[in-house]
């Protein structure tokens, strides 16, 4: 995922201002609506953070009233709900990495040993195909599945162990389960692709020599693949801290539930929940704001440190 | 040359199968239970005699939510969504990634800042929100088009993509006399086609899949098939006569299968047939440019 300016090749020659821009004008006028564009939909809502010290009143525009510093940040300081919401954030995103880190590796490392290319070819395929369905509809398959009256995993507990049908959606213990194990059925062949093409860099002498000294093929992975593709695996995992408080908030959105809201509560919710459901503005906004500058920290500092450890960052 | 293969190395091959087999079950079996249950009869559902393949075998809960004016309206306006939203995103993403693929403009590097920046900070929900309200959107169908008409990802992809393209081609063309519209839109375009598929079909993918943005931005008339969809789950919404009926859950559940196999068919119908330009995207995204 490292994106990376390059330098400019070749310095252009200074010319006069106004031959520069008579040469090259058509491009600066394309750019004047995508510019456009950024500032009012990405640089006025930045700014309308100011919201967040600020107390907003119907109608009177959406940058607020008059200053009141950092009251709302106090309130929600003091509040157990912003609490609570920032604790289920970070196990929610710790569990997940721990489970979903890993096994798109492990995948991927298998599938490289699938020596049939045109079924490593389907199976890739077909991997990929989730992360292109709707959220709405991986909950709606997962509720059908889960349903308590007539979904499959019920029935089949139902009548194999004989136990009573469970509510999986509304059960807090199975939240965060359920919450991991769909990002795994979405995302697991997708991420594969970037280790897969860290795979396929390899320097295929290394394997012919590990071959030569009668390595075993799980040899081979251990002392060939995964040492070649560790670089790739830093830099995944310390973008993946970095981006530890953006959960899927449409998900976690469509799986909540009064019941499960002990854990199914995180910042995003919250922070819809208090705005946009309650209209506390100024109050969503702090807690908005807040999360977003922890974010914009963690990811500074993960890519800084990628970029010391490995030469590779996003930016 | 070959070689007589060891116990352990079959081994390992049977395994590796096993597993492969077992992820593409698990990728399509989700699909065809919900297949099968919207082409069964209600009876078959509530004896749970459906898994895989359907009982009672009929196209009732297709024919029906095809009646019901509230799907039929949504299925349309997901079409109108990611028709326009496609198109003006792919227009503005052109317009600006074609000037910043060119590193020695000037003032492209202070451009590329201002772009990337966005994607590390952004105003959070609710500044958006009221932004999207006080410029007069909610409400109205642009309301799910404008604020997302250039996805700062597919920006660095297509700019990446045009990287790609040699420079000399170009500089025939100016000599010609051709200025730089006319470039990118003779030259620069009939040779991106490839780049403009990739995040073409990412855009549309997001488009047709949007909810969250209608439930917030929409009236009800205006709602996308997927909001739709995730209300008749939630049970706030119920479509035509499944609501009040007597075994209205089983016919609310072929129902809901069929619009979750009905609004997720373009996709798993056009995917196959498109999957390389998806794929290409998130490598040429990450292939440093």
């Amino acid at each position: 995922m490292a994106l990376k300016k390059d330098k400019p090749e070749t310095v252009m020659p200074r010319k006069p201002i106004t031959k520069y821009f008579r040469k090259y004008w058509q491009l600066y006028a394309m750019m004047v609506l995508p510019i456009l564009y950024f500032i009012i939909f990405k640089y006025i809502p930045m700014f309308g953070n100011i919201l967040a010290f600020r107390r907003y009143r119907p109608g009177l525009g959406p940058f607020g009233t008059e200053w009141v510093g950092f009251h709302y940040f106090s309130r929600f300081m003091r509040d157990p709900a912003f609490w609570r919401a920032f604790r289920n954030t970070l196990i929610l995103s710790f569990e997940n990495l721990l489970i979903n880190f890993p096994i798109p590796i492990i995948f991927a490392i298998l599938l490289n040993e699938v020596r049939n290319l045109k079924f490593k070819k389907l199976v890739q395929t077909v991997s990929y195909m989730p992360r292109f369905i709707s959220t709405v509809v991986v909950i709606a398959i997962l509720k059908e599945i889960l349903s308590p009256s007539s979904g499959l995993l019920n029935n089949f507990l139902t009548s194999v162990f004989n136990i009573e049908p469970i509510y999986f959606m509304n059960e807090p213990k199975y939240f965060r389960l359920l919450y991991i194990i769909t990002d795994t059925w979405q995302f697991t062949g997708w991420t594969a692709i970037i280790y897969l093409a860290a795979i396929t860099g390899i320097n295929p002498d290394l394997y012919e020599a590990a071959k030569i000294d009668g390595a075993t093929r799980l040899q081979q992975i251990w002392y060939v693949t995964i040492p070649s593709i560790l670089p790739t695996i830093m830099v995944m995992l310390i973008l993946n801290i970095g981006r530890m408080l953006s959960l899927g908030f449409e998900k976690v959105l469509l799986m909540f539930t009064p019941s499960n809201s002990s854990v199914s509560d995180i910042i995003d919710t919250l922070v819809y929940r208090t705005g946009l459901a309650n209209q506390n503005y100024s109050y969503a906004t702090a807690i908005g704001l807040f999360s977003g500058i922890i974010g914009l920290i963690l990811v500074s500092t993960s890519n800084k440190v990628s970029k010391k450890l490995t030469g590779d960052g996003i930016y | 040359m070959k070689k007589k293969r060891s116990v352990g190395d079959v081994i390992f091959d049977i395994i590796i199968y096993i597993v492969m087999i077992l992820t593409l079950m698990i990728c399509l079996l989700p699909f065809i239970y919900m297949l099968a249950v919207s082409l069964s009869d209600s009876n078959s559902i509530i004896n749970n005699k459906v898994i895989f393949i359907p009982k009672g075998f009929n196209f009732e809960a297709y024919k029906k939510i095809f009646t019901y004016p509230d799907f039929f309206k949504a299925y349309g306006n997901t079409v109108f969504y990611t028709f326009f939203g496609t198109l003006i995103s792919l227009t503005l993403t052109t317009l600006f990634a074609y000037p910043l693929s060119k590193v020695h403009l000037r003032g492209q590097s202070i451009i590329m800042k201002f772009v990337i920046f966005t994607m590390f900070f952004s105003g959070g929900l609710i500044p958006n929100y009221l932004l999207v309200s006080s410029i007069g959107l909610t409400g109205t169908r642009l309301a799910m088009l404008i604020p997302f008409a250039i996805n700062q990802f597919n920006l660095i992809v297509l700019i990446n993509f045009f990287k790609t393209i040699p420079e000399e081609i170009e500089d025939a063309a100016l000599i010609d006399g051709l200025g730089y519209f006319g470039i990118l839109y003779r030259i620069v375009l009939p040779l991106s086609k490839a780049g403009l598929a990739t995040i073409g079909l990412y855009t549309a993918v997001f488009f047709w899949n949007d909810w969250f943005n209608g439930l917030i931005y929409l009236k009800t008339n205006q709602f996308p098939v997927m909001l739709i969809l995730r209300n008749i789950v939630n049970g706030t919404a119920m479509l035509g006569d499944a609501a009040g009926s007597a075994d209205k859950a089983t016919i609310a559940l072929s129902i809901k299968s069929a619009v979750i196999i009905t609004s997720t068919l373009p996709i798993i119908i056009l995917y196959p047939f498109l999957q390389k330009y998806f794929v290409k995207g998130m490598t040429v995204g990450s292939v440093k440019g």
